[in-house]
């Protein structure tokens, strides 16, 4: 048994970790691709020199660098809400899409690439993406909202957000149903998630809504714990849990909606992080899991981004692809190989 | 000064339903009060609009003179803590971690512990004797112990008042023992008011003050448990049937066969094994004679056997010993127990000598030795045994008889 002392250096080495690797792993990325950049020209061009080749400049500063840190920031907030409502649900099999957020917006962005609506933004296709999908996003959010503050039960609340969900894919089944193959394909791939072709306005939005919640997710980490004795007990220690619930879901749903709306449905990463970051932190204290849960969400995310651009490369595969391939199996190792007192 | 908790005329249940009426609790500081009831009997319920986590139907709940529905649930957490019966998954928090959960209440909104908070959560550990396990993560312990860490962590809050559900359920007897000392401890010595429910009679009877039996969406009985706990009271209670409850001994005894078959005297404690014994062997027993401050009538009693009974202290009258030759010709086997001889069932011996003469097969569980001080002459004819054991083993089992 390791001591209170060690634990808390292992924790707080285990966060060092990820960071320094999030450095790296956003470098590198940054300097791959169709054209390779050394990295000392990347870290001038971002201190603001000029370097030999002047298109370099360019497709950092406006491609790779954007995309590097949608990716980061992504990630983290995906895993985050992951995170805020497994442990609201109780329940360590929940995902920030269980709420039916994305079923949401796909059914949006359906109606935009194959129902041929633009909800008023004709000029702007991909601002009409985006004002699709958080339309749709935040609707199904609404109704989620609104329904945990009448029902009782948190289980029944879950079961009303899945049965969201499904209605909400049936409309899109419709669409696909009558939509055309070149249409087809293009909601397909945006259904399987991509972080390509992030432009700054993007970001900015992205950041402006993330790093918020975050800040509101660290707030809420008390509650949280006494939220993992289950509602009772934290009732009793006095939680208020009305107001509890509405917060929970508003800044699990508002980041997956937003990720959403940018990127597309990515699978895997608000499931799987949580788990991987209690199982090697070796705890459940949300003081620590939350900050480890952000700094791994956006290392997952990145790698993956990475591996999604450079497997078969110069085509690009979906995240949601490798997001999957190399989540599931890390979850199912780390379950097995530490089978006790990993339920939350 | 006020109750620590009060109500009056309470009824509690779900929406309009009510589960059970007119519960009237009053606890002072310091008391240790039960709800003692069957499963199902609402004592959960009762518990849940003590604590204010389901509205009364009707009626109100006080906590220090204030009606709970008023109290803000920020400032009812450092009155009243509880522990329930729900299993929780806090598999990776530690022992200290969980205590300090209980400070909750008295900590700013990233709950951060200062000296003293540390110093209550210790101390807290240390009352509940948890205090080696600080380090120890939830999933690592047994039952007791996540049971005591539970009542460690109500103990942090501070509160006036705990209140537990069934906190004994699913605990060993040495946990259990070791629960209810610490409730009691907490009461005598912190002045801290115990509410909480069992279904453990033994325990309720010994270790809490006063005790409210429900029955039914009834409170059928309350008070000390001197007042409530008469004979019959918890067989009825339980409807316990093909068992006897004995509220003096608070031991449950399986009932033995009707008919009896085998004859056994006893005295002075020396019968009760060997009644329990025969009876798990499936023979129906007459047993006699005992006086009625035996420890062995009252077992002969909760087994179902048939008794033959003399007053205490005296003399074992000719009536009695009539009595008890005339059942005895009509059994096959007769088992001395072994007893002491004194003045009062000096009889007893003449009742062995004589089923001798009936041609009774006759087992003793007295020492070879002392056969033939006991029984003189009549003590070749007896089968001496060690143990209840070897004696069944020389009757037929039970089939055979019938056969």
């Amino acid at each position: 048994m390791e001591s209170i002392k060690n634990r808390k250096a292992r924790q707080l080495s285990i966060l060092v970790l990820i960071f320094v690797a999030i450095v790296v792993v956003s470098l590198y990325s940054i300097s791959v691709g169709s054209i390779n950049i050394s990295i000392p020209d990347i870290l001038s061009i971002l201190s603001g020199k000029a370097v030999a080749d002047d298109t370099f400049g360019p497709i950092i500063m406006n491609i790779r660098l954007p995309r590097t840190l949608a990716t980061i920031m992504g990630g983290a907030c995906l895993a985050l809400s992951g995170l805020l409502l497994q442990i609201f649900f109780k329940n360590p099999i929940v995902e920030p899409y269980i709420l039916g957020v994305s079923s949401g917006a796909t059914l949006f962005v359906g109606l935009v690439l194959l129902g041929g609506f633009s909800f008023g933004l004709k000029s702007l296709p991909p601002m009409g993406l985006f004002g699709g999908a958080f339309l749709g996003a935040m609707l199904v959010m609404v109704v989620v909202v609104f329904a945990s503050q009448k029902v009782k039960n948190i289980t029944t609340l879950l079961i009303i957000g899945m049965m969201a969900g499904f209605i909400c894919n049936a409309f899109t089944s419709i669409l696909t149903a009558f939509a055309d193959k070149e249409q087809l394909h293009g909601f397909v791939m945006w259904s399987m998630g991509s972080f390509s072709g992030f432009s700054w306005p993007q970001v900015q939005f992205l950041y402006g809504i993330g790093c918020p919640m975050i800040i509101l997710a660290f707030v809420l980490s008390k509650p949280l714990n006494a939220m993992l004795f289950g509602e009772n007990y934290a009732i009793s220690m006095g939680l208020s849990m009305k107001k509890f619930r509405v917060v929970v879901i508003l800044i699990a749903s508002v980041l997956t909606a937003t990720i959403t709306a940018f990127a597309g449905p990515i699978s895997f990463v608000g499931l799987a992080v949580p788990h991987m970051v209690r199982i090697t932190m070796g705890t459940s204290d949300n003081r620590i899991l939350i900050p480890g849960v952000i700094l791994a969400g956006a290392l997952m995310t990145g790698v993956c981004d990475l591996c999604a651009r450079m497997i078969l490369s110069p085509i690009e595969l979906p995240l949601g692809v490798i997001t999957a391939l190399i989540g599931a199996p890390i979850v199912v190792y780390l379950l097995v190989h530490k089978t006790k007192g990993n339920e939350l | 000064m006020k109750p620590v908790i009060f109500t009056e005329n309470l009824n509690v249940g779900y929406d309009k339903k009510v589960v059970v009426e007119q519960v009237n609790i009053c606890a002072n500081r310091g008391e240790l009060i039960c709800l003692l009831g069957p499963n199902g009997s609402g004592k959960s319920t009762i518990l849940r609009t003590l604590t204010g986590l389901q509205p009364p139907v009707t009626g109100r709940v006080e906590i220090n003179g204030m009606d709970i529905a008023t109290i803000k649930k920020a400032e009812l957490a450092k009155k009243m803590a509880i522990v329930l019966t729900e299993q929780v998954s806090l598999g990776l928090l530690t022992v200290f971690e969980i205590a300090t959960m209980g400070r909750y209440p008295h900590t700013n909104f990233l709950g951060k512990l200062s000296k003293e908070d540390e110093s209550i959560v210790e101390e807290a550990l240390d009352l509940v004797d948890a205090g080696n396990l600080r380090n120890r993560y939830y999933f690592e312990l047994s039952d007791g112990e996540k049971q005591k860490v539970m009542i460690a962590r109500a103990l942090v809050q501070e509160p006036e008042l705990i209140v537990l559900d069934e906190p004994t359920s699913h605990l060993d007897v040495r946990h259990k023992v070791e629960v209810v000392s610490i409730l009691r401890k907490l009461c005598l010595e912190k002045g801290i008011t115990v509410v909480l429910s069992l279904h453990d009679i033994d325990i309720a009877i010994k270790g809490c003050q006063k005790i409210l039996l429900i029955e039914k969406g009834k409170v059928k009985a309350q008070g000390t448990p001197e007042e409530i706990i008469k004979t019959g009271t918890i067989q009825n209670l339980y409807s316990i049937e093909g068992a006897n409850y004995n509220e003096l001994l608070g031991c449950l005894e399986f009932c033995s066969p009707v008919v009896p078959e085998v004859f056994i005297t006893g005295g002075n404690g020396t019968g009760t094994g060997v009644y329990r014994a025969v009876s798990r062997a499936g023979f129906g027993m007459c047993c006699g004679v005992l006086h009625s401050n035996d420890i062995d009538l009252h077992v002969a009693r909760a087994l179902n056997c048939d008794i033959i009974e003399e007053d205490s202290f005296s003399r074992i009258s000719e009536k009695h010993y009539q009595a008890a030759t005339a059942k005895m010709a009509k059994m096959h086997y007769v088992i001395d127990t072994g007893f002491p001889v004194g003045k009062t069932n000096q009889h007893n011996l003449d009742l062995i000598i004589e089923a001798i003469k009936m041609g009774k097969t006759v087992f003793s569980l007295s020492e070879q030795s002392e056969l033939s001080n006991r029984f003189g002459e009549w003590s070749e004819k007896i089968r001496c045994c060690k143990n209840p054991a070897e004696i069944l083993q020389s009757i037929p089992n039970k089939t055979e008889i019938r056969c």
